[in-house]
């Protein structure tokens, strides 16, 4: 939020990045202390506040994250599948409940059966876990079952020789407007949620005045459901980072930037094994295309906060500063990392710009329809037979998806809450009325948002279910704007207040502050919840009312 | 065409270029249609409690949204609502979600008490019933005493963070935060402590902008009841800052910083703000005192005019006028100092007449006047906002001149160039690019480095050189003759450094520089100043926006003193006094002739009282034995005198040695106009009556001229103002009455209009003119290195105005209650001193002992105080060696020698002779 601030971080910029050393301060024994935050102070001349301001922040920064030995993921699908009940039953074998901790979400939503430790994520694969050696207690994760529908998947397929795949940009480098071409005529839109069109943003950002530019990719987009990111990250790294060189080579900007969850360790290192990869076979900018300036990479690791996956959140979280969302305009295409242009897309937004480079936008527009071009990634969880992560052509018919590539779910399922917390809620039976594609889901009342798929079995209490996403959305507001901070408490609590102790909500009071929230939030987080909320009161109305007087 | 239209409410308005919605409703609506909390005027937009929130139409009742109007900016064609059914019913719920978290028996204002803003919101909103069943209230956060002034009690806050917004943005001190998350986040103060523990620079802009009583003061300033709100000039430096003043049952019930004015846009500092109750302090002087038999006794304001005028006339006509002299204060309004000049010249009929620019920044407005024609500031402050690179030598604004400090380090911080040029590592310091921490008393070294690396590898504005200046050739010769090695030895600063900045300095498109007394007070003190001026002609950074040479001016009115002819040099409005047409034309306005000749400077008035040819002085508000240097040579002077008048507020350590002391009222109970440091002549306004038996300055001295035998017109600030603008050529267009609330920057034409820039086409004295010199010694280090081999450099903190009869008489003494003595640690372990020790200093003239702080913000070799107490009286220690040109003394270069004090307090302060 500050200027000030936002300066004198600057002064250190990246390399010594006033986040990470915050993060190393305060990873060691909870919060920074007081004498590391003086330490911080002195080099960066920021205020005492303003280092216990971001290092209070985050949940791997927190003193009730200390302690924990194990930390059980309790993202949605894990909770309505049942898996992390499960789970704890099995852990709390080894260790004691003060031991065991949540976090949300690991991205295993395809399998519910994941905890973090020691760094790692770990799975149980339902044998006995060794007692008592908790660093072996799980088992690495076996592989994501992928597939797709489209004939040449745009981003399923392994990169093969890295100088060839990179390679590409040499020829576009003397045709810039031929590649922007290619970009416009693919019509991408973002795949973090809103669709906002890639090459209006792209465009902003080329067109900003600037000696510096940033491209950053928002690798932090928790939504509980959707591991499509995740996959892309560990799996096909090399995919994201041309997109994003190519995004640089456009735009002017010479630094990349991946701010990936902490939650997602292994993508972490993934990025980076693939960063070293590109210096050791020399795949440089200065190489592909005659650029003075070598484009170079950043790969952060966040710090456990949701709202940084909101992007002027990321921004600021980057910036060591407190992780508020900025009110917009200005955007980050013109005030963006240190109030410079910079170009912030999603992971699979960058993923899809080689295809578009080789096939041609217009090929890759086929894939979809004509106002969501291309394929999407969808995340189906574990209440699937075939649970696993489908590159799908936009259009699709939602049952397809679910029957021929999924194989249909194993038990009865009332509901499928699609594209994250904020995401509708869709009774199964208005599967057959929707296409995967964002008009589709919106006409409909719904969200595409990240295509990830949670089930939520016919046993499974609705009320219990947005109980959860106002619990999730309260944890993770940032507390900047009043309807948020406020409102989400308040909701959690009136939901408790009925699920535990039988207590009636007033439903006008309810409506209101569902309209507050929706209408006030200052960002998608406390403005987003209403939907699903929404979709609930609507489809399941007989289960709801019991909470109301 | 684009369209410049948008609705309200259906009706047509005009919209401006970057304006906000919820600018755009107040601009045409007024501010009472759109409620806020979050959003403060003086603040950047926040957009969290979406309070403002209208609905938004691309078409007349076309289908809406809802956007928060503080952040949104206006389009053409926009349809705006602001109070529809839903954004009425949004801004209720919102205060209902606000109110589930804070307390019941605070939504009401408090008995006796004005509404808070948030209160206010409330009662324009609704004061909603909170249906949430399980609001948890804040009862565990304790309210905070812990500092005199500021006192917060955070139940009371709705976290719409304006505080923490006010620290960062305004006071760039960042000791408020925000920690935790969600629901949970909450204000912090320093590393979550209480205020008095947290680093508070005690400014108060939390607790002005706090729309509740969760940050507050001890006043209850917000909530006072007042039956007037009075707007009147801060008396504490030369910043100027406006400053509302409630009043109530003829007292001062709290002060605010006005968000409208032009100086200093809803901030101030802890004096301005805080440190006014020695006003109405028991040591306050209420009658005058005649000493008789050795002792003061009361009498009549009758009794001492009758019995000033005879001592006066007998010592006038037994020694002549010129035996008589009078210091003016620049405390005083620029009308008293016009009377006070007046009455010296006029009625006594000398030219003995000097402030204490003398002791500040004489220098400045001399090497200025050769350089540019004009001893003034030649920008405004808020060149500030426009400037690329701003150059700082000699000053401690963060300390002296706390808003403008605040301002510069907020730059700084976000990125614009600072250099900084100074013995000291400020505060400013920490957050430069550069800083040339060089020996005391290298200016002239230093500054002739920095000129000749412009020369030799910065960008040299060779046509500004060209059409507006003349000198350039030699000044260029001498620079190029410079022996840089032999330079760089005696400043004590890499080279390298001073090369980097200059050529920073030079590529600025604009670059702005300012000046303290760091400069001015040294036996190179105009010197100095000339250079200055030099480096911003050979740039071109003249006569521009976000450019110029602006000294920053020491006490509130210094500049207005020398405007009105607190010179013995200079009479009202700069005039030479020898010249013979000026002379005339004095005569025939005051309508008795003046006299010619040069006057008695401060120091010289000194000296010639020693010798005898001094016999009385007048006095007005300075205490020379604290402040002159050299305080036993100043001791003896004043006790030589036959007849010393000394017109005060408080019994000073000057007006104990007097004859005759008049009590005089203070800023918040006369009217009148200071000029600030950028030349803005600002109204002061009566705010409460003189403490009964006490007089406003220029009421005083109307009274003792009429009572010698000249009609003067009753003391009114209009018909002096009237008075003066027909003899000040810059002061033509001035009128009491049209002053306004944010003053006129001098030259005020006949019109009425003011002046932003100086010599923007041409100078003052029409070319600029380069002036060459070489560094030289200071006589004090040569004389006396070897005896006292430290040097011994003064300043000032922030908590206190220079003497301190003002501030040490309000609860800023419990914020810093002593002087203390800086000492590098290399030093202090030479010399066997701990932190707290006390130490005992001297120099060739006197001692004093004071605490130690051990600290690197000197370097070793250097020590460092400020005068603020009479305790140590550090100028028992100063020199009597001056600038050569101005008389200013040398404060910032003393030989001294320190010493582990055996006798701890009871050694000092006293006079040596060595």
């Amino acid at each position: 939020m500050s200027r000030n601030l936002r300066g004198l971080s600057e002064r250190k910029g990246l390399k010594e990045s006033l986040f990470e050393e915050i993060v190393r301060a305060g990873a060691g024994d909870g919060r920074a202390g007081i004498e590391s935050a003086d330490a911080i102070r002195e080099k960066y001349l920021i205020g005492r506040s303003s280092v216990l301001g971001v290092s209070s922040f985050y949940d791997f920064l927190k003193k009730e994250h200390r302690g924990k030995k194990v930390f059980i993921c309790d993202g949605t699908a894990c909770l309505t599948s049942g898996g992390n009940i499960r789970l704890k039953q099995e852990l709390l074998k080894i260790y004691g409940e003060d031991e065991i901790g949540t976090v949300t979400c690991l991205g295993h939503c395809h399998s519910n059966n994941a905890f973090m430790q020691g760094g790692r994520t770990l799975v149980w694969d339902g044998s006995p876990l060794p007692v008592p050696e908790p660093e072996s207690a799980g088992k690495a994760a076996v592989k994501i079952r992928t597939g797709t529908n489209a004939g040449k998947p745009a981003l399923l397929n392994p990169p093969g020789d890295l100088k060839e795949y990179y390679g590409i940009l040499r020829t576009f480098c003397s045709d810039i407007s031929g590649a922007i071409g290619q970009i416009e005529r693919s019509g991408l839109r973002g795949r973090g949620g809103a669709g906002f069109s890639f090459s209006a943003k792209k465009q902003a950002s080329r067109s900003a005045l600037g000696t510096r530019k940033y491209i950053i990719c928002n690798a932090d987009e928790g939504d509980p459901g959707a591991f499509s990111d995740k996959w892309l990250l560990e799996e096909r790294p090399h995919s994201v980072l041309f997109g994003m060189m190519a995004a640089g080579m456009v735009t002017g900007a010479d630094t990349g930037i991946l701010y990936i969850r902490g939650e997602y360790p292994e993508a972490v290192t993934a990025v980076k094994n693939a960063v070293r990869e590109l210096v050791s076979e020399k795949i440089t900018s200065r190489n592909l295309w005659k650029c003075d300036k070598e484009f170079t990479f950043h790969v952060v690791e966040g710090a456990g906060a949701y709202i940084c996956g909101e992007e002027t959140s990321l921004i600021n979280s980057l910036e060591g500063l407190r992780p508020e969302v900025r009110t917009r305009p200005p955007y980050p295409a013109t005030y963006g990392l240190f109030g410079l242009p910079t170009l912030l897309s999603n992971v699979e937004t960058f993923a899809n710009i080689r295809y578009i480079l080789t096939e041609g936008g217009e090929a890759y527009a086929a894939l979809g329809t004509e106002k969501s071009p291309g394929t999407k990634l969808v995340s189906l969880d574990g209440a699937f037979n075939s649970p696993g992560l489908f590159e799908v052509r936009m259009g699709t018919p939602l049952r397809e998806v679910f029957e021929d590539l999924g194989g249909g779910t194993r038990y009865p399922v009332k509901a499928f809450q699609i594209g994250g917390p904020l995401g509708g809620i869709v009774p199964s039976e208005m599967v057959d009325r929707l296409t995967l594609d964002f008009e589709s889901f919106s006409a409909n009342g719904f969200l595409l948002g990240h295509a990830g798929v949670v089930s939520v079995p016919e046993e499974f209490s609705i009320s219990e279910l947005l109980w959860h996403l106002f619990e999730f959305t309260s944890r993770e507001s940032c507390g900047k704007c009043f309807p948020c901070r406020l409102g989400a408490k308040r909701g959690e609590e009136l939901l408790a207040g009925a699920i535990r102790e039988g207590r009636k909500i007033d439903r006008e009071l309810f409506n209101d502050l569902l309209d507050t929230m929706q209408l006030g939030s200052l960002c998608a987080l406390g403005g987003g919840l209403p939907l699903p909320v929404r979709n609930a009161m609507k489809y399941f109305p007989d289960e709801m009312s019991q909470m109301f007087y | 065409m684009m369209d410049i239209t948008a609705h309200i409410d259906d009706i047509p308005f005009e919209i401006k270029e970057g304006e906000t919605i919820l600018d755009f409703i107040r601009r045409n609506r007024g501010r009472d249609l759109v409620p806020t909390l979050c959003q403060a005027d003086n603040l950047i937009n926040y957009g969290s409690c979406r309070i403002c929130s209208v609905e938004v139409a691309l078409s007349k009742n076309g289908p809406a949204r809802v956007m928060a109007s503080c952040h949104t900016p206006v389009s053409g064609g926009y349809y705006i609502y602001p109070s529809t059914e839903r954004i009425r019913k949004l801004r209720k719920n919102i205060i209902e979600l606000i109110l589930s978290d804070y307390p019941d028996d605070k939504i009401h204002p408090q008995p006796g008490r004005l509404p808070t803003e948030f209160q206010k919101v409330i009662a324009a909103v609704g004061v909603p019933v909170v249906r949430y069943p399980e609001n948890r209230k804040r009862s565990e956060a304790q309210p905070d005493r812990s500092h005199p002034y500021i006192w917060s009690d955070l139940s009371e806050c709705i976290k719409c963070y304006r505080c923490v917004r006010a620290c960062d943005e305004l006071q760039s001190e960042h000791v408020l935060g925000i920690s935790g998350r969600g629901f949970e986040s909450r204000i912090i103060k320093g590393y979550d402590t209480d205020f008095i523990s947290s680093g508070c620079v005690s400014c108060g802009a939390c607790v002005q902008t706090c729309p509740t009583n969760a940050i507050s003061d001890r006043f209850g300033t917000k909530t006072a009841v007042a039956e007037k709100i009075i707007r009147t000039t801060c008396t504490y430096c030369g910043v100027g800052c406006n400053l509302d003043v409630k009043v109530a049952l003829g007292e001062v019930r709290g002060i605010e910083a006005p968000v409208d004015a032009a100086v200093n846009r809803g901030h101030t500092c802890l004096k301005g703000r805080f440190a006014f109750e020695f006003y109405k302090h028991p040591d306050r002087l209420t009658a005058p005192l005649i000493r008789r038999n050795g002792n003061f006794e009361k009498a009549t304001w009758d009794e001492a005019y009758d019995h000033i005028a005879q001592k006066l006339n007998e010592i006038k006509d037994k020694h002549g006028p010129d035996s008589i002299a009078g210091i003016s204060s620049a405390r005083c309004t620029n009308e008293e100092n016009y009377l006070m000049q007046k009455f010296i010249r006029v009625v006594i009929g000398t030219n003995n007449i000097d402030g204490c620019s003398r002791v500040c920044h004489a220098p400045t407005a001399m090497g200025m006047q050769w350089a540019y024609g004009t001893g003034a500031a030649t920008n405004s402050i808020d060149d500030l906002y426009k400037t690329g690179c701003i150059l700082l030598v000699g000053a401690n604004p963060t300390a002296a001149h706390p808003v403008t400090g605040a301002r510069i380090r907020a730059l700084a911080q976000s990125g614009i160039p600072l250099i900084v040029i100074d013995p000291l590592k400020i505060e400013l310091a920490r957050f430069a690019k550069y800083h040339l921490q060089n020996r005391p008393g290298t200016n002239v070294a230093i500054l002739n480095m920095f000129a000749r690396f412009i020369l030799e590898y910065g960008r040299t504005d060779f046509e500004f050189i060209a059409n507006r200046t003349e000198g350039w050739e030699e000044f260029e010769k001498h620079l190029r003759s410079l022996d840089i090695d032999e330079l760089e030895t005696v400043c004590g600063v890499d080279r390298e450094i001073v090369r980097a900045a200059a050529i920073e300095y030079s590529a600025a498109k604009a670059a702005m520089e300012f000046h303290g007394l760091g400069v001015t007070e040294h036996w190179q003190g105009t010197k100095a100043i000339t250079l200055i001026a030099n480096i911003a002609m050979m740039t071109g950074n003249i006569g521009k926006e976000g450019a110029g040479v602006n000294p920053l001016r020491g006490q509130n009115n210094v500049q207005g003193a020398a405007d009105m002819g607190v010179q013995p040099h200079q009479g009202a409005g700069y005039l030479p006094v020898d010249d013979p047409v000026v002379n005339k034309l004095y005569s025939d306005y005051y309508g008795k002739s003046v006299p010619s000749g040069t006057g008695y400077r401060i120091p010289e008035m000194f000296r010639a009282s020693e010798k005898g040819d001094l016999k009385a002085m007048w006095i007005i508000g300075e205490d020379l034995l604290q402040t002159d240097p050299n305080t036993c040579h100043v001791r003896n002077a004043l006790e030589n005198l036959e007849f010393l008048v000394v017109q005060e507020l408080f019994m000073t350590d000057t007006a104990r040695i007097a004859d005759v002391v008049l009590p005089a009222s203070s800023f918040l109970e006369k009217e009148g106009t200071f000029t600030n440091g950028e030349r803005r002549i600002q109204k002061v306004n009566r705010v409460v009556d003189p403490l009964p038996g006490t007089k406003p300055d220029g009421q005083i001295i109307t009274e003792i001229m009429n009572r010698m035998g000249f009609f003067q017109e009753e003391y009114h600030p209009a018909s002096a103002l009237r008075e003066i603008s027909g003899i000040v050529p810059f002061f033509k267009g001035v009128r009491w009455e049209e002053l306004g609330s944010n003053g006129k920057q001098w030259p005020v034409n006949e019109d009425g209009s003011g002046t932003l820039i100086l010599h923007t086409e041409s100078f003052k004295r029409g070319k600029g003119k380069f002036h060459v010199w070489d560094f030289e010694e200071t006589e004090e280090l040569l004389s006396y290195s070897e005896k006292f081999p430290y040097i011994l450099t003064t300043g000032r903190i922030l908590e206190h105005y220079n003497s301190g009869s003002m501030t040490r008489r309000t609860p800023n003494s419990q914020l810093v209650k002593e002087d203390i003595l800086f000492i590098h640690p290399v030093d202090a372990k030479r010399k066997g001193i701990s932190d707290n020790d006390t130490v005992s200093l001297f120099s060739a003239r006197g001692n004093t002992v004071m605490k130690a702080r051990i600290t690197d913000v000197v370097k070793p070799g250097v020590v460092y105080t400020t005068f603020h107490f009479p305790e140590a009286s550090i100028n028992y220690l100063t020199s009597g060696i001056a600038d050569e040109f101005t008389l200013t003394p040398e404060y910032k270069v003393v030989a001294v020698d320190f010493e582990k004090s055996l006798f701890g307090r009871f050694s000092g302060p006293g006079c040596r002779n060595d």
